[in-house]
């Protein structure tokens, strides 16, 4: 007898700790991102500044009476281990999650978080990131196309390459891009000499580079993220190429210059402003604060963008009033200039961030930028 | 033309590289019957040892003393390694069934990775510019100081390892112990000692093929080794695993195979191509270009 009824004690204290925190205590947001592996250093500047803006925003009492709890899971890159985080994140019922990096992880987690009616942002600029019609996806950065019309007019009207060179990995962000530039450049009445495409992270280019040596280019462009596109120029030196060098959006990051060496000085990337440049008072503010609680900066502009897109999503929850995801989503929707870090965020019907502000940077011998081109 | 030749210089840095790792798969083979896993998470852990001793052992300023104090001290900072994991891993299943010790072996590979990514961290690191990016250009074909110094310094390691095998002593020892560990026994030679030496050998070669690879490709991951230790194995296989020369060849082979893939058909089929040529020799020769054909000890 007394030993049941110890078990029914055990039993109870079991069911009593195990059950579930009240959903309602804590706004849950969660973190797709890679913490490790080849884009290590943007997954970890995104983490990182998601958690400094829940601890500012905690400070300050939370979220309508919430305080914000952060939840990370580490997506390493691959769209494999992107579908299992979405589903980890919607178990352990976030309502928004910020991420992933890559629009590759972006796009395998959206369905998921589409179903679940989890509010997702992400700094992937695919444009099939917003064509699939799920009111779920908030892009905080701006598409591949913008970025295209941008790169192919300076390549072909403000430098007036002859002879230009597109170089891509099998990404859907780094393809989409690329075909993008393609397209745009042959509009405007380009020539594009050489198409060739790579393996992300297969660290040996110089075959493919021998082989458009050989098309005599004026101009290579990279779509494709900085990890390679350091080790292209560096080799591409090395061979005595004797080409310029631009790389998209996704090469502006510091480590584009410790890959490339002494070979990153005349190198240009074209991207949005980086987060030194960005003028606002909020983001100096921000930046501050990075540095005061990391003692670095962030890594790249991207990780500031993500922070944008979770500021939208807070400040949609207190518009509303609600944590209901639909309404939040449908006054996001139609969100005009509201002030972010990396300035105004208005968002179109298909949950793109409107407007852009693309420029030519010029890497200098000690790694800093210089605006070429706006 | 030109472009034929391109690749071909680049083809044979590579396979100087792979050559220089399939020797340490290959010798181990060739004594322990054993695929010693563990051999491309050295050739990683080099080059972060590399990176390590280069930046905060001898001051981060490059000069020739230093680039050959950072060879010299990261060659026995990993031949220590792999004798450590010889000792560890190896030597307790010396006896045991072969299967016991490759899962050994993946085991050792496990620890060194994650050793790595607990030292220095998941994200890529950079592996400083030791040699000056010098590039002579010769009718229409480049080759660089880099280059010229991994292909000379490698060949220079593998005829300065054939003819100890061929000519010494102890070269003689491996040989015997490779064809009949009991006979050499009776003979007189401690096999324990003999394979010691091949690890301190093969880590040694390796250790020399991951700072290279640093050197080369600049970025260097903790799960490179995966990666590298893959080709040089396939190297060692074609050329016919446990053959010394047969590693050098495979690794040329594997090289020039790649780069003229990459360049003449896509760069993407690169890797499938490899393993489309792995499979035909093990077809058409299963025992590798230079492999005998061991009748089967019953």
């Amino acid at each position: 007898m007394l030993k049941s009824k110890a078990l029914l004690l055990s039993l109870a204290a079991t069911v009593m700790v195990a059950s579930p925190v009240l959903a309602s205590d804590t706004l849950k947001v969660g973190v797709q991102a890679p913490i490790t592996g080849s884009y290590a250093n943007e997954g970890q500047g995104i983490d990182q500044s998601v958690r400094l803006l829940a601890d500012q925003i905690n400070a300050k009492g939370g979220v309508l009476g919430k305080k914000i709890e952060v939840v990370t899971c580490d997506d390493e890159g691959t769209a494999m281990k992107a579908a299992i985080c979405a589903k980890d994140l919607v178990n352990k019922k976030v309502s928004m999650v910020i991420g992933s990096y890559t629009s590759t992880c972006a796009e395998a987690a959206q369905a998921t978080y589409y179903r679940a009616g989890v509010l997702q942002t992400s700094d992937g600029t695919s444009d099939t990131l917003t064509e699939h019609g799920y009111w779920t996806f908030f892009r905080n950065s701006f598409p591949n196309s913008a970025e295209a019309e941008f790169a192919a007019n300076y390549m072909v009207k403000e430098k007036a390459y002859k002879n230009i060179a597109i170089l891509s990995d099998f990404s859907s962000y780094a393809d989409g891009l690329a075909t993008a530039v393609q397209d745009a450049v042959k509009k405007l009445g380009g020539n594009v000499v050489a198409r060739e495409k790579i393996k992300a992270g297969s660290q040996n280019f110089t075959p493919v580079l021998t082989q458009m040596k050989s098309k005599k280019p004026d101009v290579i462009f990279f779509a494709g993220y900085y990890s390679d596109g350091g080790l292209i120029r560096s080799q591409q030196v090395a061979l005595g190429i004797k080409a310029d060098f631009i790389g998209g959006d996704a090469n502006d990051n510091v480590d584009f210059v410790k890959l490339a060496g002494n070979a990153a000085t005349g190198a240009y990337i074209i991207n949005v402003p980086t987060p030194e440049l960005l003028p606002y008072d909020l983001a100096k503010d921000f930046l501050k604060a990075y540095k005061a609680k990391y003692n670095m900066m962030p890594p790249s502009i991207w990780t500031i963008l993500n922070v944008d897109g979770m500021r939208a999503f807070i400040h949609g929850i207190e518009a509303t009033k609600s944590f209901d995801t639909k309404k939040v989503a449908e006054y996001l929707h139609t969100l005009k200039d509201y002030p972010g870090i990396t300035g105004p965020i208005s968002f179109a019907a298909d949950g793109n961030r409107v407007g852009s502000g693309y420029m030519t940077y010029e890497i200098q011998k000690d790694g800093s930028y210089k605006i070429v081109f706006k | 033309m030109d472009t034929f030749l391109q690749q071909l210089v680049n083809g044979l840095t590579i396979g100087s590289m792979f050559a220089l790792i399939a020797l340490g798969y290959t010798m181990v083979y060739g004594v322990m019957k054993l695929i010693n896993f563990a051999h491309g998470d050295l050739v990683a852990g080099s080059a972060f040892v590399g990176l390590f001793v280069f930046s905060q052992l001898l001051g981060g300023e490059v000069s020739l003393p230093v680039v050959i104090g950072v060879f010299l001290l990261t060659i026995v900072a990993i031949s220590l390694l792999g004798f450590t994991v010889e000792r560890l891993a190896y030597r307790p299943l010396r006896t045991a069934p072969r299967l016991s010790a490759v899962v050994s072996a993946l085991g050792a590979s496990m620890v060194i990775q994650n050793g790595i990514m607990l030292l220095w961290g998941p994200q890529m690191q950079i592996f400083p510019e030791l040699i000056p990016s010098v590039i002579w250009e010769v009718g229409g074909v480049v080759i660089s100081l880099m280059q010229v110094l991994i292909m000379a310094l490698s060949t220079l390691l593998m005829v300065g390892l054939y003819f100890f095998v061929e000519k010494t002593k102890i070269g003689t020892a491996i040989r015997a112990s490779a064809i009949d560990q009991d006979a050499a026994r009776l003979m007189g030679i401690n096999v324990n000692n003999i394979i010691v030496t091949i690890f301190l050998i093969g880590s040694s070669l390796g250790a020399v093929g991951g700072l290279f690879i640093g050197l080369y490709y600049r970025g260097i991951t903790f799960n490179m080794g995966w990666q590298y230790g893959l080709y040089a194995f396939v190297a060692a296989i074609i050329g016919g695993i446990g053959n010394i020369p047969g590693a050098m060849l495979g690794g040329l082979l594997l090289g020039l195979f790649k780069a003229f893939i990459a360049g003449y058909v896509s760069s993407t089929w690169a890797d499938a191509f490899t393993f489309i040529l792995l499979i035909v020799i093990l077809i058409v020769r299963p025992t590798g270009i230079l492999g005998e054909r061991v009748a089967e000890k019953v």
